[in-house]
């Protein structure tokens, strides 16, 4: 069966939360993981303009990662998500991923 | 509520709108001026005064009698219930309630002084220390004019709203600390060296010493945290509890441990220690020690004082590194979110063995949530800055 | 949550408030009497009057829950006496010190139950009403509910968020104003009122507009720049007037005549397109105008200017006429653009003239504001007027650093409260643990 890496949705209506877990492809979103490696808070925070530097920055949104053990797990190939696909980009742990089409 | 309006007044021609707004309590129409020809007009309102009660009556009789003085104020004094009496100089009197004489209505930093701080802290690079002894202002204190004034400028710059006449009207009413001219001495705000209580100190000891043992400060401290008394050679090294500042200032974490798990304490230092400017303290001994030697002592004092700066200056930058490391910043082109990937750590130590402790990163697995259970805080207990 | 936190007369409780009802009660409070009474009784009267000012929107559960019996307390240290010894002086002998001559023994008492409502001004509603941003805690609590309050650059809605130290809480300064100011008049309303529908009906403002650009040609005709610079100046004097027999409509009229003569004389300088700016382009072209003329009267005229006031000085109504003639004069040859002599002004007249200014730039007439303009503190707000010092405020921009929380230090406690020992204690005793 499938490893993967994907979200799991935690927090209430409105609020969403998600944890970035390990777990087997056909096993429920809510059901208890391999691992928890880290989180992410889809909704943006807004810099505060107490400082000079963030007067025009854009808001932003927080992820915590586990990069030891997300590289483990890569390694004996569990696949991403495509959302998690695209935070592990960002933290540099995998390539972007390959678009199967261009666009004309 | 406001004081009912008064039917005489509100017959007055001049008002018109005044009328038709409050007709319905108090009409002023006497029945024979209004033509009574719709059924819904003719209605009778009453003309005699609303009745005041008696304790209405004696408040706006105090209010136009002695009352009256407080209702508006006089630039740069005072004006509190208790009145002013004695010293008419200082700006009156600063006791706010006559019921509490142990509150009163501190000054605050004028205008000038705290754009003046700024410029020390900011623009002259002058560190918060030096500025706060120099001004007699709390380091805290110091510390949030700047953020303030910052903030102020930052607001100007950008055009947004203040309230000037308010901010001058306030000033206008409590007591201020003024900015020393050139050559005048300063005025100290406050007391910046503030001893806190320490919560182990409030117990009753009863601790036997021998007459032939003089038993200091340091060993007070010992006794309050529970700590084994010092040994003979150690104590006899410390002349005066100051002699302990230079080691905590340069490394905080070499204060002594006692106990164990839970109950570890630190051992409670001696007051020079504990107050904010413990190098105060030295510079008094200094002086003494050298009654004839100003610039030996002022030069030793700067010393201290720097290497206070700079083992003070290097721990702030460890820790702004050790938090930049952690965090990586991410700008995605041609979104619209910044990302912020901070390092975590999923392992047995942080997690528990079960990988549900409650300190962990992350949601729980197979654990209630508490966020609708009775007793217990639900609203944010910080704000990041 | 209903607002039972009436200020009424037959009660006589004292709230958070700066109502001239509270005002009242306040100064007519007494010690309730404690003779024939229970000392049950004397710790539920205590408490009860403690209660209604500290913390009257806050649940009884929910205040028992933030008390604590432990009360923080500083001692101002002197670095002097800490040089002076070890501390074994105070330990000699068979404990208490050898002689009782220190000094530092001899302290004031630390009022340590005047604290005992201090966990409740760690409360971001009462934090904003001790600021002085608020009229009372129920309007800082609805400013929070409204949004009107960030708590470190972040929108806090919740008034029962509890203050770290070092947190900077920010109002939104209309709000201020208007909790701080004094009310519109039903004049006020109504002209605001009349504003807002003539905005409504945007071609009527303009057809009266342009009658207005024609007939200010002909105004400008016939007031010499001599006259309507004197008016300027009597004006700009009124207005900075402190005078208390100036009334509030009279000062109002002369800012109203003062906005229209800086206008006239605007239109009269070579930049005319200031005109049509709003009112901060005009006042920095107005104070560059200042400005320019003092920079080159300083240095020519300085010694000369100085006798002739001395000479000047004993004939004080002469000198002051002379001299807003001459500001006139300077002024009107400024705007003609030609070489001026500004050696008959005096340093007053300039500074007059600039406060004047500055106070109609920073204080204007708007009747869009919820409060009467220009703006001036509510009535009885004196009284009540008083910053503590764990709170650092910038008034300016309306917003306080929480510093630290409130302690005791001998002498004197920082928690605001109207009461005295003779009801703190009782109530402080009544709130713990152990009934005593």
């Amino acid at each position: 069966m499938v490893l993967r890496i994907r979200l799991a949705r935690f927090g209430n209506k409105h609020t969403p939360f998600y944890n970035i877990v390990v777990a087997q492809a056909r096993s429920a979103r809510g059901a208890k993981p391999l691992e928890v490696i880290g989180t992410y808070n889809p909704i943006p925070k807004r810099p505060t303009n107490l400082y000079d530097g963030n007067a025009q920055a854009r808001p932003y949104k927080e992820v915590a990662l586990d990069r030891a053990r997300a590289q483990y797990w890569l390694g004996v190939g569990a696949q991403p998500s495509d959302p998690v696909w695209k935070l592990m980009t960002m933290a540099g742990l995998v390539e972007p991923k390959p678009t199967t089409f261009h666009k004309a | 509520m406001a004081p009912r309006i008064q039917p005489q007044r509100v017959s007055n021609a001049l008002l018109p709108y005044l009328t038709s707004s409050t007709s319905s309590s108090t009409s002023s129409i006497t029945p024979t001026s209004t033509p009574l020809s719709s059924p819904i007009l003719s209605r009778q309102f009453s003309v005699t005064p609303a009745p005041q009660t008696r304790l209405r009556r004696q408040m706006f009789l105090w209010l136009t009698t002695k009352g009256a003085a407080l209702k508006h104020h006089t630039p740069g004094e005072t004006n509190y219930l208790t009145g002013r009496d004695k010293d008419d100089k200082s700006g009156g009197n600063p006791r706010p309630f006559p019921g509490n004489s142990s509150f009163l209505s501190e000054s605050v930093l004028s205008e000038e002084l705290r754009n003046e701080i700024y410029v020390r802290v900011v623009e002259k690079k002058k560190s918060v220390r030096a500025v706060s002894v120099e001004f007699g202002v709390d380091m805290k204190r110091i510390a949030a004019v700047v953020r303030l004034v910052e903030l102020e400028r930052r607001q100007r710059a950008q055009g947004k709203p203040l309230a000037l006449p308010y901010a001058r009207a306030v000033h206008e009413m409590v007591p201020t600390t003024p900015l020393a001219q050139e050559g005048e001495h300063p005025v100290y705000h406050e007391s910046i060296n503030d001893l806190p209580a320490h919560p182990s100190t409030g117990a009753q000891i009863f601790y036997p010493v021998p007459e032939s043992r003089s038993f200091n400060r340091v060993d007070a401290g010992r006794v309050f945290s529970g700590a084994p008394a010092l040994e003979i050679d150690v104590a006899a090294k410390i002349s005066h509890p100051s002699d302990l500042i230079d080691d905590i200032v340069q490394n905080p974490n070499s204060i002594e441990w006692v106990g164990k798990g839970g109950n570890a304490r630190q051992v409670l230092q001696p007051a020079d220690v504990r107050i904010p400017h413990p190098q105060l303290v030295q510079l008094e001994r200094d002086r003494k020690a050298f009654p004839n030697e100003r610039r030996t002592v002022t030069e030793r004092h700067n010393e201290r004082l720097k290497k206070q700066e700079e083992a003070e200056q290097k721990r702030r930058e460890v820790a702004q590194a050790r938090r930049e490391k952690s965090v990586q910043h991410v700008e995605p082109e041609g979104g619209r979110f910044n990302y912020r990937i901070q390092d975590a750590k999923f392992t047995k130590e942080t997690v528990g063995v079960d990988g549900r402790a409650p300190w962990a990163p992350g949601r729980r697995y197979g654990i209630p949530a508490d966020d609708r259970k009775r007793g217990i805080v639900k609203i944010p207990t910080r704000v990041e800055a | 949550m209903r607002n039972t936190a009436s200020t009424s007369l037959s009660k006589g409780k004292i709230r958070q408030s700066w109502s001239k009802y509270n005002l009242y009660n306040l100064q007519r409070f007494r010690k309730p009497t404690t003779a024939s009474r229970t000392f049950f009784q004397q710790k539920w009267t205590a408490k009860a009057a403690a209660r209604a000012y500290h913390g009257e929107q806050v649940r009884e559960g929910q205040w028992k829950r933030m008390f604590s019996k432990h009360i923080r307390s500083v001692i101002p240290m002197n670095t002097t006496d800490l040089a002076a010894d070890d501390g074994s002086k105070e330990s000699a002998g068979r404990g208490s010190g050898l002689s009782e001559t220190s000094s530092r023994n001899r302290s004031r008492p630390i009022p340590f139950t005047q604290m005992a409502f201090a966990p409740l001004e760690r409360r971001l509603d009462v934090a904003i009403f001790r600021a002085l941003f608020a009229s009372s805690t129920r309007q800082a609590r609805q400013f929070v509910i409204h949004g009107a309050v960030t708590v470190n650059g972040q929108k806090m809605r919740h008034p029962s968020y509890l203050l770290n130290p070092g947190d900077l809480f920010q109002v939104d300064p209309d709000r201020v104003m208007y909790a701080t100011g004094a009310p519109k008049t039903a004049f006020e309303r109504r002209e605001a009122r009349q504003m807002k529908q003539k905005s409504a009906e945007p071609e009527a403002e303009a057809e009266a507009e342009a009658e207005q650009t024609k007939a200010k040609p002909e105004t400008t005709e016939k007031e010499s720049a001599k006259d309507t610079l004197r008016a300027l100046m009597s004006q700009a004097k009124t207005i900075m007037s402190t005078d208390k027999d100036v009334l509030p409509a009279k000062r109002k009229q002369e800012l109203r005549g003062f906005q229209k003569a800086v206008r006239r004389v605007l239109s009269r300088s070579d930049t005319s397109s200031v005109l049509t700016d709003n009112l901060e382009a005009q006042f920095s072209q107005l104070t560059l105008l200042l400005n320019a003329k003092r920079a080159e009267k300083k240095p020519a005229k300085g010694s000369e200017r100085e006798t002739q006031d001395k000479k000047t000085s004993p004939t004080s109504t002469k000198s002051g006429e002379a001299a807003s003639n001459a500001l006139s004069d300077a002024f009107q040859a400024a705007a003609e653009g030609g070489e001026v002599d500004t050696s008959e002004l005096t340093d007053e007249e300039f500074d007059v003239l600039r406060h004047a200014l500055t106070q109609m730039r920073d204080n204007p007439i708007d009747h869009s504001k919820p409060y009467a303009t220009p703006w001036r503190p509510r009535d009885y707000m004196a009284p009540f007027a008083f910053i503590p010092r764990y709170l650092e405020v910038n008034q300016n921009i309306c917003a306080a650093v929480y510093l630290r929380h409130p302690v005791a230090r001998p002498g004197s406690a920082e928690v605001p409260t109207p009461f005295g020992e003779s009801i703190s204690t009782p109530a402080y005793g009544w709130y713990l643990k152990r009934r005593w």
